[in-house]
């Protein structure tokens, strides 16, 4: 799959809001969208966490505020609450509402749990690095100015 | 940004999270990744019907009518053109320091707009 992702490694956030907040800087939103996608995400949180394997959490929602896949993968030593139970990788993704509906945000949730399945899992939470990361989860690694 | 227009955001945002959810393929993908997507979308459409609730009544109506009607209710302006009908707004309509700051309408479609920013 040729989507571009980015990471956050070494995150610094102590809960899951702030680090959804944390993640969503990374990209260049201005403040209201970026509000308002915390507030989707977090939305999206609170009605069922979404951790899906052990030290694994994958917030995500699609919403009209992007014209393109938003993805990027989080890394955390010391872990974070999600509320309770502690991730060490955070993959978010943001997906556009196109006419055509939902059928590439579903793309892109079959691509993740097929790479996450067979040892991907345990894979990511051992990679040393945003690059391995990313090619764990056969996304293109889009390096951010100024976070490697 | 206006508030009520980010509640008109937040709450189309929700509808889209909840149509996903009940949708077999994406509920097959995401069972498949661990979620539970049966007990999120209940819990989602407790949060919209709250969130609702606190929007003015003529907006929510208009909104339930557009949902209704085209499937989506609030959709941004693109190069002055309305991105749910595709026709070019009339310049009176031109971005300015004050864009989003009331909640406005597309005049040939109705549906809510607002301005990227």
């Amino acid at each position: 799959m040729e989507r571009l992702c980015q990471c956050k490694w070494n995150m610094s956030s102590k809960n899951w809001k702030s680090a959804i907040s944390e993640l969503l800087g990374e990209f260049s939103f201005k403040a209201t969208t970026e509000n308002l996608l915390q507030t989707a995400l977090e939305t999206r949180e609170l009605a069922d966490p979404t951790i899906i394997h052990e030290n694994i959490a994958i917030p995500h929602c699609r919403s009209i505020l992007v014209d393109d896949f938003m993805i990027i993968i989080g890394k955390s030593d010391s872990g974070i609450p999600w509320p309770e139970e502690k991730v060490s990788v955070i993959i978010l993704f943001i997906s556009p509402v196109k006419p055509s509906g939902p059928s590439e945000h579903m793309e892109l949730i079959k691509h993740l749990a097929k790479a996450l399945r067979s040892g991907g899992a345990e894979k990511i939470l051992s990679a040393g690095s945003p690059a391995e990361a990313a090619s764990i989860l056969k996304l293109s690694y889009e390096v951010n100015p100024g976070n490697d | 940004m206006i508030r009520e227009l980010e509640k008109l955001i937040s709450l189309h945002d929700l509808d889209i999270m909840i149509s996903d959810l009940i949708d077999k393929d994406i509920i097959k993908q995401e069972k498949k990744l661990g979620l539970s997507p049966a007990l999120a979308v209940e819990q989602l459409r407790k949060m919209r019907d709250e969130l609702s609730l606190t929007i003015d009544r003529r907006y929510r109506d208009l909104y339930d009518q557009l949902a209704g009607h085209y499937g989506n209710a609030v959709v941004p302006v693109v190069n002055l053109m309305c991105s749910g009908c595709f026709t070019q707004l009339p310049t009176a309509f031109s971005p300015s320091t004050e864009k989003n700051d009331q909640v406005e309408t597309c005049p040939s479609c109705g549906r809510f707009i607002y301005w990227c920013d």
